[in-house]
């Protein structure tokens, strides 16, 4: 896909840049507001990554508005070394679709706007949905792999439901916290390994195709894809 | 002289001043102006009486009678201060003690007129004019009686302004004295703080006047901010500690690597390592300045009405899978809907680290209980209790002390400010924050004054 970057910060700016190109994604970079905001209003772009400090008069928050009172709709990773809370909420109320503290692993980012990227594709909720012979339907809660029925706890059922809907993708275990349990902070022992092994007995043990993967530094996939 | 007009308690003096004279003038006034009528009217009535005596001696006795009867008067001094005149109807004086008529028409009743009466010289003079068949009587008293009267009220008035306008600056001056004094011993201590000293304290008394209350409530605030810098200062000395360890050991490993140039697979097992020491670091950061945004209070803002028993219920469901690993038994015990006025997310985090902190001390096959029960008098109770070693009581306000780490705690995972973010919470919620032990084990209670829920479908 093809995105831009905001981001003043040279060697941050490099690295990302490198990384995204490195995942198959076209990348254009812009070092400050007024680039960012030519380069935004005037390229279609599948995601942007924005800087939420940016050097000269217009900082990011201010070219996101913009472009969403211009009725652009573009999806909007806002990258901030603010990590308290309420301006998270700011970021988000101005019209940006994620927020991403610095300083954060390349992965978490790529896998934030991997997920940015199919959410702005449409997500329709009661379609079911399919990972190799795993099936699930978020009508009537069942989960079947191959002809036999999985019997998940709620919790599970949503932690998979988030899986699948972002198959093929990296999740990283804060994206789980955050849209599985809502949790905005780092709880200090890594809870959500012991879910994801508990989840993997249910829908991975007696078969020999694992379709829940660990991504070493990163976090997890859900994919049928060897 | 412009400093002392700058003074707020002369500028407060000099404007009762002001208002007491016109208060003055506002009494005095109506009453003089009534005064000076009544005396008018009296000697009206006098000169009228005169009048009518001597109209009655001309109806009896004739002209003739009536002047010899002026002169016998005048000789005899009885006329005193009156004023007599007769005169014909040219005018022409036949007895009396006015040299001519004065500048006064013939036309009977009341004039104020200025008379020279010889050796008294000019008088200001209220004077009656009666027509006694073809003679004019005139017959007056000079406004001299009268002055001692009206000076000694001129001189009252003089005196209560100047008694007014004294004893005002003077109170003025004297308070301004007494205010001096004070302000300048709180500016004395305040410079003391400026100056880096946060142990002083404004004096303060017993008593409740406005100053004191300031100076009552400005001690609050530098206890306050002792506490705060104290907390920096902590904090800093603890960073300094903490996060020194992790960055030391990074560093280490990075000029290692550096120099020593080790094959590929060894070089990145290497940076791994280095990310995850840099990782380390980010996280005691992250949960620093967590810890400091509450501390600031700036989140109270936030607050909204959430349910306890609901928080806690995700925060057991999600630490379960964890306890199920190490054989421990989870329980949650409610009353059902627990409403609190609070911070979700913080709250939710304060939870989660009871949890987790329980989790670490509990032994294999030990006991956790979470519950939420909601007193009698609203307030909510969380309470989260283990069978582990519990906490010595010596140790128990340590425990809330940032990157402490009790013996117990050696060798599990964490950075020693799970416990300081619950207070930091606590606090900031307005709640207490008790540990008790419970031989075996710890229980800790946050108690958190009670709200009511809005309306579901309204929020």
């Amino acid at each position: 896909m093809k995105i831009l970057l905001v981001e003043d910060n040279e060697r941050v700016s490099q690295f990302v840049v490198k990384g995204l190109q490195e995942a198959g994604h076209t990348t254009d970079h812009a070092a400050n507001g007024r680039d960012g905001m030519f380069l935004a209003a005037s390229e279609p772009y599948d995601v942007i990554v924005m800087d939420r400090m940016l050097p000269g008069d217009i900082d990011g928050l201010a070219i996101i508005e913009v472009l969403r009172k211009a009725g652009k709709h573009t999806p909007i990773l806002i990258l901030s070394a603010l990590s308290e809370v309420d301006d998270r909420i700011r970021g988000l109320r101005s019209g940006g679709d994620d927020y991403l503290t610095k300083p954060f692993a390349f992965g978490e980012l790529l896998a934030r706007v991997d997920a940015l990227h199919r959410r702005a594709h449409g997500v329709n909720h009661d379609i079911p949905l399919t990972v190799g012979n795993l099936h699930m339907d978020p009508m009537t809660r069942k989960v079947i792999r191959g002809d036999r029925q999985i019997v998940l706890q709620p919790r599970e059922f949503k932690l998979l439901e988030y899986l699948m809907r972002h198959a093929d993708q990296v999740v990283t275990r804060t994206m789980l916290l955050e849209n599985v349990w809502d949790y905005h902070f780092d709880p200090q022992t890594n809870v959500v390994d012991v879910h994801i092994s508990k989840l993997r007995q249910k829908i991975d043990a007696e078969f020999e195709r694992p379709l829940l993967r660990t991504v070493r530094n990163a976090g997890y996939m859900v994919t049928a894809a060897d | 002289m412009t400093r002392m007009l700058r003074s707020s308690a002369v500028s407060l003096a000099l404007g009762y001043i002001v208002l007491g004279l016109v208060s003055l003038v506002l009494f005095a006034a109506p009453l003089w102006y009534a005064w000076q009528g009544t005396i008018r009217d009296g000697r009206n009535e006098i000169l009228q009486a005169d009048a009518q005596r001597l109209t009655d001696i001309y109806r009896r006795d004739g002209s003739e009678a009536l002047k010899n009867f002026i002169d016998a008067r005048i000789r005899m001094q009885i006329a005193g201060d009156r004023i007599l005149l007769l005169t014909d109807s040219a005018r022409q004086p036949l007895a009396g003690n006015l040299p001519a008529w004065p500048n006064v028409p013939t036309t009977p009743g009341d004039y104020y007129v200025q008379v020279d009466m010889g050796a008294r010289g000019p008088q200001t003079a209220l004077v009656h004019v009666a027509l006694l068949g073809s003679y004019n009587l005139l017959v007056g008293r000079d406004n001299r009686l009268f002055a001692p009267l009206e000076k000694r009220f001129w001189y009252g008035l003089t005196g209560a302004v100047a008694v007014l306008s004294i004893a005002g600056l003077l109170i003025g001056l004297i308070t301004r004295r007494a205010l001096m004094t004070r302000v300048d011993s709180l500016r004395q201590t305040i410079s003391a703080i400026i100056h880096g000293d946060l142990t002083h304290r404004l004096p303060t008394h017993l008593s409740d006047d406005e100053l004191n209350t300031l100076s009552r409530t400005i001690n609050g605030m530098l206890e306050q901010i002792e506490l705060l810098v104290h907390g920096v200062r902590n904090v800093s000395n603890s960073i300094a500690h903490d996060l020194r360890t992790p960055l030391a050991e990074l560093r280490s490993r990075l000029e290692e690597l550096s120099l020593i140039r080790p094959p590929a697979e060894e070089t990145f097992a290497e940076i791994d390592g280095a990310v995850a020491d840099v990782d380390r670091v980010i996280k005691i950061f992250d949960a620093l300045l967590r810890l400091a945004e509450i501390d600031a209070g700036m989140r109270r803002s936030g607050f909204i009405a959430v349910d306890a028993a609901d928080l806690a219920a995700t925060a057991v469901e999600f630490y379960e899978p964890a306890a199920e690993l190490k054989d421990i038994t989870l329980t949650f015990q409610s009353d059902g809907s627990t409403p609190v006025s609070g911070d979700p997310v913080l709250l939710a985090q304060a939870l989660s680290n009871l949890i987790d902190n329980a989790l670490k001390f509990a032994p294999a096959r030990g006991t956790i209980g979470v519950a939420v029960h909601k007193r009698s008098d609203g307030a909510v109770q969380i309470s989260v209790a283990d069978n582990g070693p519990g906490i010595q009581d010596q140790e128990k306000d340590k425990v809330f002390e940032r990157f402490y780490r009790g013996d117990a705690s050696r060798g599990t995972p964490g950075v020693g400010l799970g416990l300081s973010l619950v207070q930091a919470v606590a606090k900031l919620h307005g709640s207490a924050l008790e540990l008790s032990n419970l031989h075996p084990g710890l229980q800790v209670v946050l108690t958190l004054p009670g709200a009511s829920l809005p309306h579901p479908g309204l929020s």
